[in-house]
């Protein structure tokens, strides 16, 4: 099998002294990262990818994985043991992770959160593994027209598939298309939407919008709600790990059920924190009798865990082979990739597989060292919420403005920082999603470009977007997720009200 | 003051319906038809501002909507809308940002290092209640690992203003 011995070229790459060091550290950033409130991963990777110019690509994008999957777990750990999601992917954990910790049975709630969060990411690598060469192939048949019915495809799933109001989803949306469209134009030398603004001329950074949106936005809220952290105690007993370790294989149909809605949605652009409130709410639908889940019951635990890590690492693939990201945080690597250089899509896997099978091998290692690691120092992060805001909440404001301004360097963006800052607490806060704003400033380019260049071929006619078997389905499956789920749910509350009334 | 959901909606779809207004006019200023080589430049800008202003309008007809909805409820029920932000809420966000904004004009001027000392142990002191010396070493310990990270280990240089340059930093 041809991918087996590319994982195992992969592997001889990811594992070398260096490359373990940079997981080890990644995983370690990641659980700060992800512990603190305001530092998220999608921003926390922001932060990181101005520090990463001084590396090879392969050992950057080891350094900023390693950090997602520890801010995956870094998110299960204070959704657990504090009742204050680090994530948005890990709020789910929180309706049975905390319950249990206040039973008196914080390890357990813990073991449970990372070992199927392990076996969820493991699962998700298994599937990149076999499905990459075939993804690539796939992708290699495509044309502008297939490029941009696939990006449509991606926004059309966000509007179509995501949790908020589609009219909400399509201005965060089109607010994302038209911030990528501030500056250079890229097909045409144009300046265009810069309003006069000197600043502006060299665009906007998306690595400025997240730390902006996510940092800043997440600290406002945080201030607002004017969070007191009341911790459960932390301590990890090795007995109690491995009792639960025992008790696991007894969720293996939640565990499995999961792994495939976090797969589904990994793949297609529903991201993690749908994958996970998904799981959640089918495994409560599908549990027969026992304690109400809500009141720390296990497969509370393992069904949301399971379902974010299996998307969270989904998500690199269709990154890797399409250039199409599934969450905030992978939009956010794939700007790291193109920053450095590197085009993500099909071609990738041809030319830099050392690249590409490094990654997918660093994978697994990372995410073993990260269920070890987390496990080990569980008391020590936990000890960081304690810290009073007052202290931390100022530095983490530092860190984001330090971290915006290493971007390009430009004082600029510090107005930037403050003003997405606000846009994102707003937007939280009246229900407006960030992803799509993020995957859409990442895309913007190349979308406009693959429309650009299908106009040009067809003379400027839309037939063009349907004129093989290829493109009409994507664009078919493009329109049946955008107008699909959103009528059938209309559909079902009709019929439900009929009879009441 | 207490600010209503209401009103954040409505002031939200507004300013997104004049992003989208901008758009539509800067892109115009462009031209946004056809031409030899294909698109013109606002072509895409200009399509993308139209949606944008249709969705914000679509927004603003729901908070409408729902804000009937809410009213009637009151009246029959005399259960209140929940706020979208108390006063205490508005008053705690208020300084954090003000303190924010202190802090990036404090960069600017003064460059960053200085800032965020003031700014840390500004907030450890008013804020966190610690006594004036513990918070400024707090403050100053911060900047230190900073400048070690930024300036030492990586090699990237921070924004900095008068002051650095009489320590012999640069």
């Amino acid at each position: 099998m041809g991918n087996f011995d590319l994982l195992m070229h992969g592997f001889g790459v990811a594992i070398t002294p260096m490359h373990l060091m940079l997981m080890v550290g990644g995983v370690l950033m990641g659980l700060v990262v992800g512990v603190l409130p305001g530092l998220g991963a999608p921003n926390g990777v922001s932060l990181l990818i101005p520090l990463t110019f001084a590396l090879d690509p392969t050992s950057a994008i080891i350094l900023l994985s390693s950090m997602y999957w520890g801010a995956l777990f870094g998110g299960s750990t204070t959704s657990i043991l504090f009742n204050i999601p680090g994530e948005p992917s890990s709020v789910a954990t929180t309706f049975d992770g905390y319950p249990m910790a206040r039973k008196g049975e914080s390890t357990r709630a813990l073991t449970l959160a990372f070992m199927s969060a392990g076996v969820g990411a493991l699962v998700g690598v298994v599937v990149i593994t076999l499905l990459a060469g075939w993804a690539s192939n796939f992708a290699l048949q495509f044309g502008a027209p297939e490029y941009f019915a696939v990006y449509f495809l991606a926004f059309a799933a966000f509007i179509g598939m995501g949790s908020a109001s589609p009219a909400k989803t399509l201005v965060s949306l089109t607010t994302g298309l038209l911030l990528a469209t501030v500056g250079m134009d890229t097909v045409t030398g144009e300046i265009r939407l810069t309003f006069g603004l000197d600043q502006l001329l060299s665009g906007i950074s998306f690595l400025v919008v997240v730390i902006g949106l996510f940092g800043i936005g997440e600290l406002l809220s945080t201030v607002q709600e004017g969070l007191r952290f009341r911790g459960v105690s932390s301590k990890i007993d090795l007995r109690d790990v491995l009792r639960t370790i025992a008790e696991l294989p007894r969720y293996w149909a939640t565990s499995v059920r999961s792994a495939l809605i976090g797969i589904w949605m990994g793949i297609t652009p529903g991201g993690p924190t749908a994958a996970s409130f998904m799981s959640y709410g089918i495994a409560r639908q599908a549990s027969r009798k026992g304690e109400a889940f809500g009141t720390g019951r296990p497969e509370g635990i393992v069904a949301p865990e399971t379902a974010d890590h299996s998307a969270g690492s989904c998500a690199m693939l269709p990154m890797l082979a399409l250039g199409v990201p599934s969450s905030a945080t992978a939009a956010v690597m794939m700007g790291g990739l193109m920053i450095w250089g590197l085009t993500p899509g099909p071609m990738l896997f041809a030319t830099k597989p050392d690249f590409v099978w490094g990654l997918i091998a660093s994978m697994y290692v990372s995410n073993l060292i990260g269920v070890i690691l987390v496990l080990a120092t569980v008391p020590m992060f936990a000890a960081l919420l304690r810290i009073p805001f007052a202290i931390i909440g100022p530095m983490i404001v530092v860190i984001c403005f330090v971290g915006a301004y290493t971007v390009s360097n430009a004082s600029f963006d510090l107005w930037l920082v403050l003003l997405f800052g606000l846009v994102g607490y707003l937007f939280t806060k009246l229900g407006y999603p960030l992803a799509p704003l993020v995957l859409a400033m990442v895309l913007g380019h190349k979308a406009e470009n693959a429309f650009h260049q299908s106009m040009i071929l067809s003379n400027g006619s839309l037939e063009i977007f349907f004129s093989n078997t290829l493109v009409t389905s994507i664009m078919l499956i493009a329109l049946a997720l955008l107008i699909l789920p959103k009528t059938l749910q209309l559909g079902s509350r009709l019929r439900r009200k009929a009879p009441v009334e | 003051m207490t600010v209503r959901r209401f009103h954040a909606e409505v002031g939200t779809a507004f300013a997104t319906a004049g992003l989208g207004i901008a758009a539509v006019t800067g892109a115009a200023g462009l031209g946004f038809g056809w031409e030899e080589s294909g698109p013109q430049p606002g072509y895409f800008p200009f399509y993308v501002g139209l949606i944008l202003i249709g969705a914000s309008l679509w927004n603003l007809i729901r908070a409408f909507m729902k804000h009937r909805a809410a009213v009637l409820h009151e009246r029959n029920s005399g259960e209140i809308e929940e706020p979208f932000l108390r006063r205490e809420n508005l008053g705690r966000i208020g300084t954090f940002l003000a303190a924010m904004a202190g802090f990036v004009i404090g960069t600017l001027t003064l460059g960053v290092y200085v800032a965020s000392t003031v700014y840390i142990a500004w907030s450890a002191w008013r804020q966190g209640g610690y006594r004036l010396w513990v918070a400024l070493a707090v403050g100053a310990g911060f900047t230190i690992v900073q400048y070690v990270i930024f300036e030492v280990i990586f090699k990237i240089p921070l924004l900095k203003g008068p002051i650095e340059p009489l320590l012999g930093i640069y």
